[in-house]
This record gives structure tokens, C-alpha cells and sequence, in this order.
């Protein structure tokens, strides 16, 4: 049975204006993920591996070329259909965490579900939520607020709410950067439990070797363009 | 670590303005509206009033007016040498009943002389002569200009000669208009004017003979182009009291009640809107620094994190707010100035008052202090803040966080730190000093400052109660509610918001705004009534009682009569004692002992109308006890209170009447020149003349003459036509202006309070990329905002507009002006601050919306 691809970029372009400069970021870059892949995306500072990963969920448009996420060509749909896309088919998880203050953890991973699952019950997305609470060991920390919760404990939650969708895409942009050893290998750690077992397809950014050497490949940038695309051995090794 | 220099702190300061000058531009603005509203409403009220003032001085012809019955003594003479040498101008008018009669014929009539210096007289305003001319060219000392009555009793005409006593002069012009007719005698016979030495000449200056003396005074114009500084009339009134204990002391604000209660009330609301402008600058200048000081945290951190010290962050930006500070304020008093000058020229149909605009420095000045002030007051308390935080917390938005209610948060931090406590102190009393010369009515300023007070603590109270019940309904709903209104009802009130600000300075703005409208309507419907164009402006004296059914016909029977006219009963007679003393020996206070001799008496069975009491009760119709209600002013110069006695003489008869009321009347009417009024059954067989008064068209006045020398010689017709249309244009005119400005104040205060809800709108741009990237549709976070800045208006509206009614309330009575609970007006500004919310919310927040998510994280 062939692979089913998930995500597919094709020659893709993003360039900005800084004054009178135009800066190229990303100078064509062409991949496919195939289904329940876990990729890493490697490369120095602005080498654009974050402005990649911001046109695969489509946060940004690019200056050519069309990213399609499970078929769909995503890169110049108007704001709200791209918003909608976004929320069936792309759980984030963020750096610095972007919980929203005002909601509590629950409500936080809720979030989502309620904006995006319109014929779906409430009651099941809020068993849903609570249980991917208790998956990353914040049971007891339903109803405070990101305020109240370590940084740590915000990633977690994060990661809750990437997956309460159960989307079929997750995007991480360096999840354990602003974490310390034993929090960043706890939340990843969950990560790829939660990839294994809700069988999504997993991208993430990082410039971290060794989170890297867990992916089933990695795509490496520099200067806006892919120098290296190979699968790990030791991820081979894994699934062998 | 070598310390910071000034140098390098402003280098630091000015890079960062230029790096992102588009949001500074933001607060400089902010800053600018409200020191420009300020300016604005306060340049143009102090012109106007300046102008309106002068205006106002025409009716009485000078500053202040001494009336006396006898000659100065020496000492009062040496007195007003003293006066005179002081650059004050000074110039007597002499006012005698006399006959006259003409040249051919010898018929005699009593006319009313007044004797002027044309070179002087009049100080204000302008004897109106036809043919034109100047008075001081036409009247000589052989020539006299009359009331076209004269020439239509004795049948002259310009040109012809009159005899006074035993001189004739030359008749060269008729008077058309007297600018001091109100403030004069009110005496029987057509008026002649003749110069001093004319008089003199005449010989009827005899001693003994009943002429009364008015003294008037001109206070010089400050050099620098100011009105005329009220402090320095009250002076020289209080001085000429004192040197002049026999005299009738008056200022120019007190010849016409309609005019002083104009004027009053106008100063009242001028003051209001001023203050009200520094209020609502502040909240602007306030919001806006809020906003800036957020976004500064991280700089501030990362400056920390580098080895800063907080003496020194604490100065880059106390130099940086002092720079945005001074150039929002700046450009505010450049745009006040430019609105200044607008005002007049928007204006210019309906103000016939030339509005000579001048920069005045103390405006400027106050502009200046107030943004720098406003500035400061909302950025060192943080900013001093920042000494205890470590970097760390500030990276994770301690500052944010510890905002809620802002007030209290600030109450917190100040028990904490005194110097903070100390900062703020000097400020707010520099913010107060400012209130002060802002206010020129103590009235207004202390109701103002009073209810910003109590409002702000109800404000905060109704916060911290709607929070409450937010919490409540949130914990009983929990996740039951959609949850759009459940996020945006969350936003109100969980950690990180400065919902509790925005909800205080929007309450705070929309009470102020509302309080103005409401006082400016009352106000203005009142001065309405005030200056209704047809009340008396023409008054008959001495009709019998035989005449009056016959005149009042006549009367309205003649089509330049255009409102009913009024009639008024008076006794003549005398003040013999007050509470058993006799006159002779009575204290009054400044009110010449002679007038004891000429009082009119009238009698009404309830107050006449125009005629309000101020003190004591009116009696029941019917009342057979001798009683008398008498005119406040006059009841302080004669010593009585309700309870005195009065024992009056009328032909042979005495009677002593108990003191029953005291009353202030609008001077709008007949009935308001009674300053005696008994109760009929005591007046009931005395002789007894009548007044009357009546509406004519002021162009027609002579033809109503006519009609009634013809049927009724013996009735004279005093002519105040020109006099009350002046009075009524100014009146006029107030209402005018003060609607005017009011509608700018309320335009500039929308204006204010919304730049400090959009002023949120950076505050907003993570949560929109947060929520977008969660797969959250535009609409939805409308939604979302939508609720919270109803729910914010509504509850700043209830507080604002129920407040602004209570204050309106206070005030209006203080300014005896009527309040009216308007549903109307209360749901209209409620509604109107709900759309004003939520519409500025989406307006500031629909360029967030369109942002492309990575732009912002990219960021991060």
C-alpha cells in the first residue's frame, strides 16, 4: 500500500522587505511527510526553519510555491478558511507555550474543541480534555490559570491542547527550549507518547541533536534551503 | 559600576522613541487630545467670558456704581483723589426730577435730567443719538439731547430750544439708546441729558434740592491684552464701601439678576467643562502611558538582566516620559490654540460679541503642567515600581499581573514604598493646584473634585462587585455558558487584565461627559426662560387707578404690543423704624438713608410671578396681619430677617408689618422692581398708583408713545428696550457658547475614551494569533471582544450616567437652576456608551484581527 501524504510542500518561497532590503528567507524548498511520520526540522539561526513551519500551518502566506496539508492547498485560502483548516488539521505547540491567560487549564485545552468541533458533543470533548489533563499529569490542575502553573507545567498543557482534535497534523516549534533538562525530557517524553498513540504525524523544529536523533527523519536547512533530508538510523532501528 | 550619565539616559530614551515610533506616536497623541481639549475649552471660555463681561459693564455704563444723596464729605473727596490717582477713571452723573418747558410755548413737564462729563461718560457701551453722533461732540454745555417722548409731550422737534430753570438750551438730538437706562431712576418724565456744567449753569443745583449723585468707575485694562481681573472690581467695591458708608455700592454684574445669573451660571459650566477637559486629559494621558509602560517591560527586563541599575532605567524613562510628555503637550496646546481660534469662526453667525482671542500664558502654562503632570502621575509609580521586581518576574509580566482593580493595585504598592506614596502625593497636589486655577467658580470646583471622589470609589466598588458576580455566575455556569461569552466575560475579570482600569476611566469619562450635558441643558433651558423675547421692556409710571383698565385696552389694542401687559399696585410711603429703631439711627449697610424716604409698597396675595422666596414662608391668601416679603439684597442692606419688623408710613397712616419671606426675582418683570410686597388687606385703603409694563417691539416703542400721550398725557413711558435687548443677546449668547463648548467637551471626551480603549488593542494582538492559530474565525473572536466591551460599557455606563444625574443634580441646585430626571436622556447615554465601547473595541481591534499570526510569534 502506498504512503498517504499528509503534508506536501512545493517549491516554496518567503521572502521579506526590511526597509529597502528584500531578505530571502526561504529560497524553494520541496518535501512530502507521509502519514504518522515524525520529522525533525534541523538548521542554525535563521536558517528559516521557523518561517517553514509557520507556512505549514499556515500562520503566514508565502511569496510562492503552496504548501497542501491532507490535501488541501492551503497557502492563499482567505484568513477564515485557513483558520478552520488550521483547527481540524493542526495541533501547535509553541515555544513559549501561548496559553490563553484568561482561561483556565481546562478551559485552555477546550479551547479547540469548542471552536473548532461543531457537531460533536460538549460533554465528550470536555471527558476528552480532562483525560489528556490527567495523560500529562495535571490532573489536579484543572482550573488554574496559566499564571498559576510552572513553565513546565504550561508546555504541558500546550500539548494537551495540540491534541484534543486529535489532528491528524502536530506542529512543535522548539517545545523544550524553555524548559530545563528534566521538564524538556518530560514534555517530550509526552510528545511522542501522545504521537504514538493518537498516530499523528509529528513536525518539529528544534537545532537540538538529540531531540532530533528521536525522529524517524530530519530535514536539515541552511540559508533557506534543504541540504539534508535522511531518515535516522536509530529511528529505523526503532521501528525495525 | 559607573553610573548612567543624563546624557547617555536621554541617548537611550530618544533611540528607543525613534525604534518604534508608531506607538509613541500613539501615546503623544493621546496625550495631545487631552491637553488640547483642555486648552481649548479653557483659551476660549476665559476670551469669551473676557468679552461677554464687557458687554455686560455696558448696562451699568462703567465697572461699579456708588449712588449717593448728598455731596461727599471732604474726607470721601481726599478718598476718591486717592482712587482717581490709581489710574482708576472716575466720573460723576447727577440725576434730578425737574421742569422744563418749551422756548415758544412754556408749556411745563417734568423731565428726568441727568447730568453727564461727555468726555467720559458713558465707560461702556454708547449713547445712541438720531441724528448720529458722537455725545461728547453733540452734547455741550448749551445743548441738550432728549427722549422722543419730550418732543412729543411739548410738541418739538431737533433743533428747537428748551428751558431748564432759568437757562435754554439748544435741543440737537433725540436718545435713542441709554446703555445705564436699567441702572438708573426709574423717575416719572421723559429724559433729557445735559452736561454738568449745563446744570450748574441752570441753577437748579440749589441746596437742598433732591438731586442723587452716581459716581461711576472705570478699573484700567491690564496691559497684556486680559480682561479685566474680577478680584480687582471686587477690591475697589469693597474699598468704596468703606470709604463711602452712606452710598449704594453696585458692580456691573448686579443691574440686571438675568444678566448676573447668566453670567453666574455660565462661569459655573465653563469652569465644569474646563475641568472636566483635565479629567478626561488625564484618563487619556493615563491609558495611553499604561499601554506604553507595558510593552516597555521586557525592555526593562532585559536592561536588568544586563546590570542596570534601577536608578538608572528609572531615569532613561522618567526622561523618556518627560519628553512624551512635553511633546504631546506640547502639540495639545497647539491643537487647543488652532481649536481656540476655530471656535469663533464656527461661531461667528451667533456671537455678536467680538471674541478677541489672545494666547494667554497661564492657559498655556496650566496646558503644559497638567500634560506633564497627568504624564508623571501615571508613569513614576510604576516605574519606581520596578526597583524591587527581578528580572525574571518582570519577564514573566508581574507588572500585568498585579493590576487588578488598578487602583488598588496602586494603594498596594504605595503603603508598600513611601517614596512612591510621596511621588504620587506631590503630583495629585500639583493636579489639584491646577483644578484650583482651572476653577473660577469654588462651587464647581468643590462639587467637582467631591464627586470625583465618591465616584471613583463607587466606581471601584461597582468594579469590584461586578467582578464578583462575574466570578459567581462564571463558577455556577461554568462550562455551560457558549463559550465566546464565557472567554469574554472571562476577560473582564481573570488575572492579567486592565479591564478594572478601563472600566474606571470609561465610568469616570462618561459621568463627566453626561454631568456636562445634563448641567448645560437645564442651564440653557433656563436661560431661556431668562431670555424669553417677550417679557416688559417698556414701563408706565403713574397711571391711576381709573386709568388702568383703560390703558391696559389701549395697550392691547396696539399692534406693537406683542405679550400681555403687566400691571403693579404701589403705595408710596416711608420706613419710619426697623425692629423699633427709628430710621434716623438705623445701621444699614450701604443703602442711603434718604431711600428710607421713598419706599414702594405693593401687595400681592402670592408671589408674583418671576418672584421666588429664599427664606422664610409667603402668606396664606387672605391673611389679615400686616406682613411683608422684601427683596433679599435690599433685607441685608436694611438688616432684617424673617421675624423683623418694619414700621412703614404711608400719607398719614403707620403700620408695623412682621418680615415674612425674603425673595429673589428673575428682574424679567413689572412685578420685579417691588422690593416691598405686603399683603392686600393691609394696603387695601391707601392711595394707590399703578405700574405697568409691557413687551413692544423695539424698533416701534415711539408709536406706542404716541398713542398713549394722546389718551393718557399724564402717564409716563420709560423706554428700556435697547438696555434689555442687550441684556438678552448676552443671555443669549451664553447659551450659545456653553452648548457649543459642552458639545465640544462631550465630542473631545468620546474622542479620549476612545484612544484609551483602543489603546488596548496591543494588549490584544497575542490572544488573537493564539486563538487564529487554534483554528478561531474572525467573527468568532468578535464574538469574544464583543461581549467584554458590552459588558464594560454597559457597567461603566450604569456607574457614569447614574452618577453624572447626582452630580448634575448638586450642582444645578447650588446654581438654583431646576434638575429634571430625564429617562430619555439617562437610556440614550447609557446606550450611547455601550455602541461607543464596543464599537472603538472593534474598530482599534480590526487591523489585529487581519494580522498574519507568524508576524506577532515571530516576534516572540
Amino acid at each position: 500500500m502506498p504512503e498517504e501524504t499528509v503534508i506536501a510542500v512545493e517549491g516554496l518561497h518567503k521572502s521579506i522587505r526590511n526597509g529597502s532590503r528584500t531578505v530571502s528567507i526561504l529560497k524553494g524548498i520541496d518535501f512530502s511527510v507521509p502519514r504518522g511520520q515524525f520529522v525533525a526540522i534541523m538548521g542554525s539561526s535563521g536558517s528559516g526553519k521557523s518561517t517553514l513551519l509557520g507556512l505549514l500551518a499556515g500562520l503566514d502566506t508565502p511569496t510562492s510555491g503552496n504548501v497542501h496539508l491532507n490535501g488541501t492547498a492551503i497557502s492563499y485560502l482567505p484568513e477564515d478558511r485557513l483558520a478552520k483548516v488550521r483547527g481540524r488539521t493542526v495541533g501547535f505547540v509553541f515555544q513559549s507555550y501561548q496559553l490563553v491567560p484568561t482561561l483556565t487549564a481546562l478551559e485552555n485545552v477546550l479551547l479547540p474543541y469548542e471552536l473548532n468541533a461543531d457537531d460533536a458533543s460538549f460533554a465528550v470533548g470536555l471527558e476528552r480534555a480532562k483525560q489528556l489533563l490527567e495523560n500529562v499529569g495535571l490532573g489536579d490542575r484543572m482550573d488554574h490559570y496559566p499564571i498559576q502553573l510552572s513553565g513546565g507545567e504550561q508546555q504541558r498543557v500546550a500539548l494537551a491542547r495540540a491534541f484534543i482534535l486529535q489532528p491528524p497534523i502536530v506542529l512543535a516549534d522548539e517545545p523544550t527550549g524553555n524548559l530545563d533538562t528534566a521538564n524538556g525530557s518530560h514534555v517530550l517524553e509526552l510528545l511522542l507518547d501522545l504521537n504514538r498513540k493518537e498516530g499523528t504525524t509529528l513536525v518539529l523544529v528544534t537545532h537540538d541533536p538529540v531531540l532530533a536523533g528521536y525522529a524517524d527523519r530530519r530535514i536539515v536547512l541552511r540559508d533557506g534551503l534543504v541540504v539534508s533530508d535522511e531518515r535516522s538510523e536509530r529511528a529505523a532501528e526503532l521501528v525495525r | 559600576m559607573a553610573s548612567l550619565s543624563y546624557r547617555t539616559a536621554l541617548k537611550i530614551a530618544r533611540q528607543e522613541m525613534r525604534a518604534s515610533s508608531g506607538k509613541f506616536f500613539f501615546v503623544v497623541l493621546s496625550i495631545a487630545i487631552g491637553v488640547g481639549a483642555l486648552t481649548g475649552v479653557r483659551g476660549f471660555s476665559s476670551s469669551f467670558r473676557g468679552a461677554l463681561l464687557d458687554r455686560a459693564r455696558s448696562i451699568m455704563a462703567a465697572d461699579l456704581s456708588a449712588r449717593m444723596f448728598q455731596q461727599p464729605t471732604e474726607k470721601e473727596e481726599k478718598g476718591l483723589k486717592e482712587i482717581a490717582d490709581e489710574h482708576i477713571e472716575i466720573t460723576p452723573v447727577t440725576e434730578l426730577l425737574s421742569m422744563a418747558s418749551s422756548a415758544k410755548t412754556l408749556d411745563p413737564l417734568l423731565v428726568s435730567l441727568k447730568a453727564v462729563d461727555p468726555k467720559k461718560y458713558p465707560f461702556y457701551g454708547s449713547v445712541d443719538l438720531q441724528p448720529a453722533g458722537e455725545l461728547k461732540t453733540m452734547l455741550r454745555d448749551d445743548t441738550v439731547v432728549v427722549a422722543e417722548d419730550l418732543l412729543v409731550r411739548l410738541n418739538l422737534k431737533v433743533g428747537d430750544s428748551l428751558k431748564i430753570g432759568d437757562h435754554i438750551f439748544r435741543i440737537v438730538a433725540v436718545v435713542t439708546n441709554e446703555p445705564d437706562r436699567l441702572s438708573g431712576n426709574f423717575a416719572a418724565g421723559p429724559r433729557v441729558f445735559i452736561t454738568q456744567d449745563g446744570l450748574d449753569a441752570s441753577g437748579l443745583l440749589a441746596p437742598g434740592s433732591h438731586a442723587g449723585q452716581r459716581y461711576l468707575f472705570r478699573v484700567p485694562k491690564p496691559g497684556n491684552g486680559a480682561p479685566i481681573s474680577e478680584s480687582d472690581v471686587a477690591a475697589l467695591k469693597e474699598r468704596l464701601e468703606k470709604l463711602l458708608p452712606e452710598a449704594q455700592v453696585i458692580d456691573y454684574r448686579e443691574t440686571n439678576p438675568a444678566l448676573t445669573q447668566g453670567l453666574d451660571r455660565a462661569t459655573g459650566l465653563l469652569s465644569l467643562m474646563s475641568l472636566v477637559a483635565l479629567v478626561l486629559g488625564a484618563v487619556g494621558v493615563a491609558m495611553a502611558m499604561r499601554a506604553h509602560l507595558e510593552q516597555r517591560l521586557d525592555t526593562i527586563a532585559i536592561m536588568k538582566a544586563m546590570g542596570a541599575g534601577s536608578g538608572e532605567i528609572i531615569r532613561i524613562y522618567v526622561i523618556q516620559t518627560l519628553l512624551l510628555g512635553l511633546l504631546g503637550a506640547t502639540l495639545g496646546i497647539a491643537l487647543g490654540t488652532a481649536v481656540q481660534m476655530a471656535f469663533p469662526y464656527f461661531l461667528g453667525k451667533l456671537l455678536d460679541v467680538p471674541t478677541a482671542v489672545h494666547l494667554q500664558v497661564r492657559t498655556i502654562l496650566t496646558g503644559l503642567g497638567a500634560g506633564l503632570l497627568t504624564t508623571l502621575l501615571f508613569t513614576l509609580p510604576p516605574l519606581l515600581d520596578i526597583r524591587g521586581v527581578r528580572p525574571v518576574l518582570i519577564f514573566r509580566r508581574a507588572m500585568e499581573e498585579s493590576n487588578d482593580p488598578f487602583v488598588t493595585a496602586l494603594f498596594r504598592k504605595l503603603s508598600k514604598n513611601a517614596s512612591q506614596a510621596g511621588a504620587v502625593v506631590l503630583i495629585l497636589a500639583g493636579l489639584a493646584a491646577i483644578a484650583t486655577t482651572l476653577s473660577d467658580s469654588a462651587m464647581v470646583g468643590e462639587v467637582f473634585s467631591l464627586g470625583l471622589v465618591v465616584v471613583l470609589a463607587v466606581l471601584l466598588a461597582s468594579c469590584a462587585a461586578l467582578l464578583a458576580a462575574l466570578r459567581w455566575l462564571l463558577q455556577r455556569t461554568r462550562l455551560r455558558l457558549h463559550s465566546a461569552v464565557r472567554h469574554g466575560l472571562a476577560n473582564l475579570y481573570r488575572p492579567g487584565n486592565p479591564s478594572a482600569a478601563l472600566l474606571a476611566a470609561v465610568g469616570m469619562g462618561v459621568m463627566q461627559i453626561t454631568a456636562v450635558f445634563l448641567v448645560q441643558q437645564a442651564v440653557v433651558r433656563e436661560l431661556h426662560i431668562s431670555s424669553a423675547p417677550n417679557l416688559p421692556n417698556v414701563f408706565l409710571i403713574d397711571i391711576t387707578s381709573d386709568e388702568v383698565a383703560g390703558v391696559r385696552t389701549l395697550l392691547k389694542g396696539q399692534p406693537a404690543v406683542n405679550a400681555d401687559p403687566e400691571f403693579l399696585p404701589v403705595v408710596s410711603s416711608r420706613i419710619i423704624a426697623i425692629d423699633g429703631v427709628p430710621a434716623g439711627e438705623a445701621k444699614l449697610k450701604n443703602f442711603p438713608k434718604r431711600m428710607l424716604q421713598t419706599i414702594s409698597l405693593t401687595s400681592f396675595d402670592a408671589p408674583p410671578e418671576g418672584t421666588t422666596v429664599t427664606q422664610g414662608e409667603w402668606w396664606k391668601a387672605g391673611e389679615t396681619r400686616a406682613v411683608v416679603a422684601i427683596g433679599t439684597r435690599t433685607a441685608e442692606r436694611l438688616g432684617v430677617h424673617p421675624g423683623s419688623k418694619i414700621t412703614f408710613a404711608a400719607q398719614d397712616e403707620q403700620f408695623t408689618a412682621t418680615v415674612s419671606a425674603l425673595t429673589k426675582s428673575d428682574g424679567q418683570h413689572t412685578f420685579s422692581r417691588a422690593e416691598f410686597v405686603l399683603n392686600p388687606a393691609t394696603l387695601k385703603d391707601l392711595p394707590t398708583v399703578w405700574y405697568g409694563g409691557a413687551h413692544v417691539d423695539p424698533n416701534r416703542v415711539g408709536e406706542v408713545q404716541r398713542a398713549l400721550f394722546k389718551s393718557y398725557p399724564t402717564v409716563t413711558v420709560i423706554n428700556v428696550a435697547q438696555a434689555l435687548e442687550t441684556v438678552r443677546s448676552v443671555v443669549i449668547q451664553i447659551t450659545y457658547v456653553i452648548q457649543f463648548l459642552a458639545a465640544f467637551s462631550v465630542f473631545a471626551g468620546v474622542v479620549i475614551l476612545a484612544s484609551a480603549i483602543a489603546g488596548t488593542r496591543y494588549r490584544r494582538i497575542r490572544e488573537v494569533v493564539v486563538l487564529k492559530t487554534l483554528g478561531a474565525t474572525r467573527a468568532r473572536i468578535g464574538a469574544v471582544f464583543s461581549v467584554e466591551f458590552a459588558v464594560l460599557g454597559l457597567v461603566s455606563g450604569i456607574v457614569g450616567v447614574g452618577f453624572a444625574n447626582v452630580i448634575a443634580r448638586m450642582l444645578l441646585s447650588r446654581m438654583s437652576v431646576t434638575y429634571h430626571f430625564h429617562w430619555g436622556w439617562t437610556l440614550g447615554a447609557l446606550l450611547a456608551t455601550s455602541a461607543m465601547t464596543i464599537f472603538t473595541g472593534w474598530a482599534a481591534s480590526f487591523r489585529v484581527l487581519g494580522q498574519k499570526p507568524l508576524e506577532v510569534l515571530r516576534e516572540e
